[in-house]
Protein backbone atom coordinates (compact mmCIF):
# COMPACT_ATOMS: atom_id res chain seq x y z
CA UNK A 1 0.00 0.00 0.00
CA UNK A 2 1.57 3.42 -0.94
CA UNK A 3 1.14 5.08 2.49
CA UNK A 4 3.99 7.47 3.87
CA UNK A 5 4.03 5.32 7.07
CA UNK A 6 4.44 2.08 5.56
CA UNK A 7 6.90 3.66 3.41
CA UNK A 8 9.20 4.79 6.64
CA UNK A 9 9.47 1.40 8.14
CA UNK A 10 11.47 0.18 4.56
CA UNK A 11 15.24 -0.37 5.57
CA UNK A 12 18.27 -1.59 2.71
CA UNK A 13 17.31 -4.75 2.75
CA UNK A 14 13.78 -3.88 0.35
CA UNK A 15 13.05 -7.17 -1.43
CA UNK A 16 11.00 -6.23 -5.21
CA UNK A 17 7.55 -6.91 -3.80
CA UNK A 18 8.42 -3.68 -1.42
CA UNK A 19 9.93 -1.57 -4.17
CA UNK A 20 6.40 -2.17 -5.94
CA UNK A 21 4.63 -1.21 -3.26
CA UNK A 22 6.38 2.04 -3.33
CA UNK A 23 6.90 2.79 -6.68
CA UNK A 24 3.51 5.03 -6.26
CA UNK A 25 5.39 7.63 -3.40
CA UNK A 26 8.55 6.94 -5.84
CA UNK A 27 7.12 8.81 -8.92
CA UNK A 28 4.85 11.41 -6.72
CA UNK A 29 7.65 12.41 -4.88
CA UNK A 30 6.47 11.74 -1.30
CA UNK A 31 9.04 8.96 0.07
CA UNK A 32 11.55 10.58 2.50
CA UNK A 33 14.84 11.07 1.84
CA UNK A 34 16.17 8.32 3.66
CA UNK A 35 13.39 5.53 2.07
CA UNK A 36 14.20 7.32 -1.32
CA UNK A 37 17.97 6.83 -1.49
CA UNK A 38 17.94 3.19 0.02
CA UNK A 39 14.59 2.53 -3.11
CA UNK A 40 17.50 3.88 -5.42
CA UNK A 41 20.13 1.87 -4.42
CA UNK A 42 17.19 -1.13 -4.55
CA UNK A 43 17.13 0.21 -8.14
CA UNK A 44 21.02 0.16 -8.48
CA UNK A 45 21.38 -3.27 -8.65
CA UNK A 46 17.81 -4.79 -9.45
CA UNK A 47 17.61 -5.25 -13.43
CA UNK A 48 13.77 -6.46 -12.88
CA UNK A 49 12.52 -3.57 -10.36
CA UNK A 50 14.36 -1.04 -13.15
CA UNK A 51 12.86 -2.82 -16.05
CA UNK A 52 9.58 -2.93 -13.55
CA UNK A 53 9.17 0.64 -12.94
CA UNK A 54 10.15 1.52 -16.67
CA UNK A 55 6.67 -0.41 -17.43
CA UNK A 56 4.64 0.97 -14.80
CA UNK A 57 5.72 4.70 -15.74
CA UNK A 58 5.14 3.84 -19.26
CA UNK A 59 1.51 2.52 -18.55
CA UNK A 60 0.66 5.92 -16.60
CA UNK A 61 2.00 7.78 -19.47
CA UNK A 62 -0.33 6.11 -21.78
CA UNK A 63 -3.15 6.25 -19.57
CA UNK A 64 -2.16 10.23 -19.85
CA UNK A 65 -2.18 10.34 -23.84
CA UNK A 66 -5.24 8.55 -24.49
CA UNK A 67 -6.66 12.24 -25.05
CA UNK A 68 -10.09 14.00 -24.89
CA UNK A 69 -12.65 14.07 -27.70
CA UNK A 70 -14.89 16.83 -28.37
CA UNK A 71 -18.61 16.30 -27.39
CA UNK A 72 -20.43 15.50 -30.39
CA UNK A 73 -21.92 18.36 -32.09
CA UNK A 74 -25.68 16.60 -32.09
CA UNK A 75 -24.86 15.69 -28.33
CA UNK A 76 -23.96 19.57 -27.77
CA UNK A 77 -27.30 20.87 -29.70
CA UNK A 78 -29.71 17.82 -27.77
CA UNK A 79 -28.39 18.31 -24.65
CA UNK A 80 -28.81 22.65 -24.69
CA UNK A 81 -32.40 22.53 -26.28
CA UNK A 82 -33.55 20.09 -23.36
CA UNK A 83 -32.05 22.30 -20.84
CA UNK A 84 -33.41 25.04 -22.50
CA UNK A 85 -36.91 23.80 -23.14
CA UNK A 86 -36.89 22.72 -18.72
CA UNK A 87 -35.55 26.39 -17.79
CA UNK A 88 -38.24 27.80 -19.95
CA UNK A 89 -41.37 25.30 -18.46
CA UNK A 90 -39.87 26.56 -15.01
CA UNK A 91 -40.30 30.28 -16.00
CA UNK A 92 -44.08 29.72 -17.24
CA UNK A 93 -44.60 27.40 -14.13
CA UNK A 94 -43.28 30.48 -12.22
CA UNK A 95 -45.92 32.82 -13.76
CA UNK A 96 -48.61 30.76 -13.84
CA UNK A 97 -48.59 30.50 -9.87
CA UNK A 98 -47.75 33.72 -9.92
CA UNK A 99 -50.94 35.14 -11.55
CA UNK A 100 -52.91 32.45 -9.58
CA UNK A 101 -51.86 33.80 -6.03
CA UNK A 102 -52.21 37.48 -7.55
CA UNK A 103 -55.76 36.92 -9.08
CA UNK B 1 36.39 -2.66 -16.89
CA UNK B 2 33.99 -2.24 -13.15
CA UNK B 3 30.70 -4.37 -13.15
CA UNK B 4 27.28 -2.32 -14.18
CA UNK B 5 24.71 -1.86 -12.60
CA UNK B 6 21.25 -2.61 -12.94
CA UNK B 7 20.86 1.53 -13.91
CA UNK B 8 23.99 1.57 -16.39
CA UNK B 9 22.73 -1.08 -18.09
CA UNK B 10 22.81 -0.31 -22.12
CA UNK B 11 18.95 -1.01 -22.52
CA UNK B 12 16.46 1.14 -22.31
CA UNK B 13 16.58 4.59 -19.97
CA UNK B 14 18.24 2.45 -17.81
CA UNK B 15 21.33 4.72 -18.18
CA UNK B 16 18.96 7.82 -16.43
CA UNK B 17 19.55 8.82 -13.11
CA UNK B 18 17.12 8.21 -10.82
CA UNK B 19 15.60 11.51 -10.45
CA UNK B 20 15.11 11.59 -13.55
CA UNK B 21 13.38 8.18 -13.91
CA UNK B 22 11.21 9.94 -11.15
CA UNK B 23 9.91 12.44 -13.24
CA UNK B 24 7.50 10.24 -15.19
CA UNK B 25 4.59 11.12 -13.94
CA UNK B 26 3.96 15.23 -14.83
CA UNK B 27 1.45 17.05 -13.33
CA UNK B 28 1.33 20.68 -12.86
CA UNK B 29 3.45 21.79 -10.07
CA UNK B 30 1.79 23.12 -6.66
CA UNK B 31 2.35 26.87 -7.89
CA UNK B 32 0.72 26.64 -11.25
CA UNK B 33 -2.49 24.50 -9.36
CA UNK B 34 -3.13 27.25 -6.63
CA UNK B 35 -2.73 30.14 -9.59
CA UNK B 36 -5.06 27.99 -11.89
CA UNK B 37 -7.63 27.20 -8.99
CA UNK B 38 -7.81 30.63 -7.45
CA UNK B 39 -7.99 32.09 -11.26
CA UNK B 40 -11.26 28.93 -11.80
CA UNK B 41 -12.62 30.12 -8.19
CA UNK B 42 -13.03 33.43 -9.09
CA UNK B 43 -14.79 32.59 -11.77
CA UNK B 44 -16.79 29.66 -10.46
CA UNK B 45 -17.88 31.80 -7.66
CA UNK B 46 -19.55 34.13 -10.41
CA UNK B 47 -21.09 31.97 -12.19
CA UNK B 48 -22.58 30.03 -9.35
CA UNK B 49 -23.72 32.87 -7.81
CA UNK B 50 -25.41 33.90 -11.41
CA UNK B 51 -26.83 30.03 -10.88
CA UNK B 52 -28.41 30.69 -7.69
CA UNK B 53 -29.88 33.92 -8.98
CA UNK B 54 -31.86 31.36 -11.91
CA UNK B 55 -29.57 33.30 -14.58
CA UNK B 56 -30.40 30.97 -17.30
CA UNK B 57 -27.30 32.06 -19.26
CA UNK B 58 -24.81 30.82 -16.66
CA UNK B 59 -26.34 27.14 -17.17
CA UNK B 60 -25.10 27.37 -19.97
CA UNK B 61 -21.43 29.07 -19.34
CA UNK B 62 -21.52 26.30 -17.60
CA UNK B 63 -22.04 23.98 -20.02
CA UNK B 64 -19.22 25.89 -22.22
CA UNK B 65 -16.43 25.41 -19.48
CA UNK B 66 -17.11 21.77 -18.53
CA UNK B 67 -19.23 20.14 -21.03
CA UNK B 68 -16.59 18.76 -23.36
CA UNK B 69 -14.22 17.65 -19.96
CA UNK B 70 -17.63 15.40 -18.36
CA UNK B 71 -18.75 14.32 -21.57
CA UNK B 72 -14.87 12.34 -21.86
CA UNK B 73 -15.01 11.15 -17.70
CA UNK B 74 -18.55 10.02 -18.03
CA UNK B 75 -18.18 8.27 -21.89
CA UNK B 76 -15.02 6.76 -21.04
CA UNK B 77 -16.53 5.23 -17.53
CA UNK B 78 -19.77 4.28 -19.54
CA UNK B 79 -18.15 3.38 -23.08
CA UNK B 80 -21.37 3.94 -24.64
CA UNK B 81 -22.95 7.48 -26.38
CA UNK B 82 -26.10 7.26 -25.37
CA UNK B 83 -26.02 7.05 -22.17
CA UNK B 84 -23.15 9.46 -21.83
CA UNK B 85 -25.57 12.56 -23.52
CA UNK B 86 -28.65 11.33 -20.71
CA UNK B 87 -25.43 11.77 -18.01
CA UNK B 88 -24.56 14.73 -19.17
CA UNK B 89 -27.98 16.13 -19.85
CA UNK B 90 -28.53 14.94 -15.53
CA UNK B 91 -25.31 16.51 -14.33
CA UNK B 92 -26.31 19.80 -16.30
CA UNK B 93 -30.22 19.64 -14.86
CA UNK B 94 -29.09 19.07 -11.56
CA UNK B 95 -26.60 21.74 -11.77
CA UNK B 96 -29.11 24.23 -12.03
CA UNK B 97 -31.74 22.85 -9.75
CA UNK B 98 -28.81 22.00 -7.16
CA UNK B 99 -26.93 25.56 -6.93
CA UNK B 100 -28.96 27.09 -4.53
CA UNK B 101 -27.67 24.25 -2.49
CA UNK B 102 -23.90 24.54 -3.52
CA UNK B 103 -22.04 25.82 -0.34
CA UNK B 104 -18.89 26.52 -2.03
CA UNK B 105 -16.62 23.71 0.14
CA UNK B 106 -15.39 22.40 -2.84
CA UNK B 107 -14.60 23.88 -6.20
CA UNK B 108 -17.16 24.35 -8.21
CA UNK B 109 -15.43 21.37 -10.96
CA UNK B 110 -15.30 19.10 -7.61
CA UNK B 111 -18.66 19.28 -7.33
CA UNK B 112 -19.13 18.77 -11.62
CA UNK B 113 -16.94 15.79 -11.60
CA UNK B 114 -18.86 14.31 -8.66
CA UNK B 115 -22.64 14.60 -10.30
CA UNK B 116 -20.75 13.06 -13.40
CA UNK B 117 -18.90 10.14 -12.22
CA UNK B 118 -21.83 9.27 -9.26
CA UNK B 119 -24.25 9.36 -12.32
CA UNK B 120 -22.16 7.50 -14.78
CA UNK B 121 -21.25 4.62 -11.84
CA UNK B 122 -25.35 4.78 -10.74
CA UNK B 123 -25.82 3.82 -14.88
CA UNK B 124 -23.43 0.76 -15.10
CA UNK B 125 -24.46 -0.36 -11.61
CA UNK B 126 -27.94 -0.61 -13.34
CA UNK B 127 -26.75 -1.99 -16.60
CA UNK B 128 -26.48 -5.53 -17.50
CA UNK B 129 -23.16 -6.78 -15.28
CA UNK B 130 -20.24 -7.55 -17.14
CA UNK B 131 -18.57 -10.60 -15.47
CA UNK B 132 -15.53 -8.81 -13.53
CA UNK B 133 -12.25 -9.81 -14.33
CA UNK B 134 -9.61 -11.11 -11.10
CA UNK B 135 -7.24 -8.89 -10.54
CA UNK B 136 -4.82 -10.93 -8.92
CA UNK B 137 -4.26 -12.49 -12.57
CA UNK B 138 -2.72 -9.11 -13.57
CA UNK B 139 -0.58 -8.16 -10.53
CA UNK B 140 2.78 -8.55 -10.22
CA UNK B 141 3.70 -11.88 -8.26
CA UNK B 142 6.47 -12.55 -5.59
CA UNK B 143 8.46 -15.70 -3.93
CA UNK B 144 8.61 -15.69 -0.32
CA UNK B 145 11.32 -13.59 -0.06
CA UNK B 146 9.66 -10.95 -1.56
CA UNK B 147 11.78 -11.18 -5.37
CA UNK B 148 9.59 -11.23 -8.23
CA UNK B 149 8.77 -14.46 -9.22
CA UNK B 150 8.89 -14.42 -13.25
CA UNK B 151 12.15 -13.06 -14.15
CA UNK B 152 13.60 -11.24 -16.14
CA UNK B 153 10.98 -8.49 -15.90
CA UNK B 154 10.61 -7.73 -19.94
CA UNK B 155 11.48 -3.85 -20.33
CA UNK B 156 8.49 -3.18 -23.02
CA UNK B 157 8.23 0.05 -22.58
CA UNK B 158 10.91 0.91 -25.17
CA UNK B 159 9.75 -1.03 -27.65
CA UNK B 160 5.90 -0.59 -27.87
CA UNK B 161 5.94 2.89 -29.39
CA UNK B 162 8.30 1.06 -32.69
CA UNK B 163 6.10 -2.25 -32.91
CA UNK B 164 2.70 -0.41 -32.41
CA UNK B 165 0.93 2.78 -34.23
CA UNK B 166 -0.71 5.10 -31.80
CA UNK B 167 -4.02 3.96 -32.55
CA UNK B 168 -3.02 0.26 -31.39
CA UNK B 169 -1.48 1.03 -27.83
CA UNK B 170 -4.74 2.98 -27.52
CA UNK B 171 -7.00 0.19 -28.12
CA UNK B 172 -5.01 -2.16 -26.25
CA UNK B 173 -5.07 0.19 -23.00
CA UNK B 174 -8.67 0.61 -23.73
CA UNK B 175 -9.19 -3.13 -23.75
CA UNK B 176 -7.37 -2.96 -20.21
CA UNK B 177 -9.29 0.49 -18.90
CA UNK B 178 -12.48 -1.91 -19.68
CA UNK B 179 -11.49 -4.66 -17.52
CA UNK B 180 -11.50 -2.26 -14.24
CA UNK B 181 -13.82 -2.57 -12.35
CA UNK B 182 -16.11 0.77 -12.68
CA UNK B 183 -14.96 3.06 -9.73
CA UNK B 184 -11.04 2.50 -10.44
CA UNK B 185 -12.00 2.99 -13.82
CA UNK B 186 -13.04 6.10 -12.55
CA UNK B 187 -9.97 7.02 -10.27
CA UNK B 188 -7.88 6.36 -13.12
CA UNK B 189 -9.36 8.68 -15.42
CA UNK B 190 -9.59 11.46 -13.04
CA UNK B 191 -6.19 11.23 -12.03
CA UNK B 192 -4.09 10.15 -15.19
CA UNK B 193 -6.59 11.78 -18.06
CA UNK B 194 -8.04 14.79 -15.97
CA UNK B 195 -4.72 15.48 -14.34
CA UNK B 196 -6.72 15.74 -10.68
CA UNK B 197 -4.99 15.72 -7.59
CA UNK B 198 -5.24 12.93 -5.19
CA UNK B 199 -7.51 15.07 -2.68
CA UNK B 200 -9.57 16.52 -5.87
CA UNK B 201 -10.31 12.26 -6.57
CA UNK B 202 -10.91 11.64 -2.67
CA UNK B 203 -13.58 14.48 -2.67
CA UNK B 204 -15.27 13.75 -6.06
CA UNK B 205 -15.36 9.70 -5.39
CA UNK B 206 -15.77 10.28 -1.36
CA UNK B 207 -13.18 8.08 -0.23
CA UNK B 208 -9.78 9.02 1.73
CA UNK B 209 -6.85 10.13 -0.08
CA UNK B 210 -5.18 7.31 1.38
CA UNK B 211 -8.08 4.82 -0.49
CA UNK B 212 -7.26 6.86 -3.35
CA UNK B 213 -3.91 6.57 -3.69
CA UNK B 214 -4.17 2.59 -2.66
CA UNK B 215 -7.10 2.39 -5.63
CA UNK B 216 -4.86 4.37 -7.90
CA UNK B 217 -1.52 2.34 -7.25
CA UNK B 218 -3.44 -1.08 -7.66
CA UNK B 219 -4.92 0.09 -10.69
CA UNK B 220 -1.98 0.81 -12.33
CA UNK B 221 -0.42 -2.50 -11.59
CA UNK B 222 -2.95 -4.14 -13.04
CA UNK B 223 -3.37 -1.82 -16.30
CA UNK B 224 0.39 -2.60 -16.53
CA UNK B 225 0.11 -6.23 -16.15
CA UNK B 226 -2.95 -6.71 -18.70
CA UNK B 227 -1.03 -4.47 -20.94
CA UNK B 228 1.86 -6.40 -20.58
CA UNK B 229 -0.10 -9.54 -21.29
CA UNK B 230 -1.29 -8.43 -24.34
CA UNK B 231 2.18 -7.70 -25.65
CA UNK B 232 2.89 -11.67 -24.97
CA UNK B 233 5.01 -11.29 -21.37
CA UNK B 234 4.10 -12.32 -18.53
CA UNK B 235 2.42 -9.58 -16.27
CA UNK B 236 4.53 -10.25 -13.41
Amino acid sequence: MPTAKRASRTNANDSCKKITDLIFNYLTDRLTPPVRTEFERHLRICPDCVNFLNTYKKTVSLSGSLGTREIPRNVRRTVLAFLRQKMHRIVVLFFSLLAQTTA
Amino acid sequence: MPAMTALEAPRSRASMSPAVMRKAIVKPSDATRVRRRRKSAQTDTAIVERLKNDDQEALETVFDLYSKKLYNVAQRILGEAADTEEVIQDVFWTVYRKAKFFKGDSQLSTWLYRLTVNAALGRVRRSKKKKEVEYEEFLPKFQEDGHHRVRPVVDWSDTLDEKYAQREIQALLGKALDQLKPLDKSIIILSDLEGLSDKEISATVSLTVSAVKTRLHRARLFLRGHLAVQLGHSAA
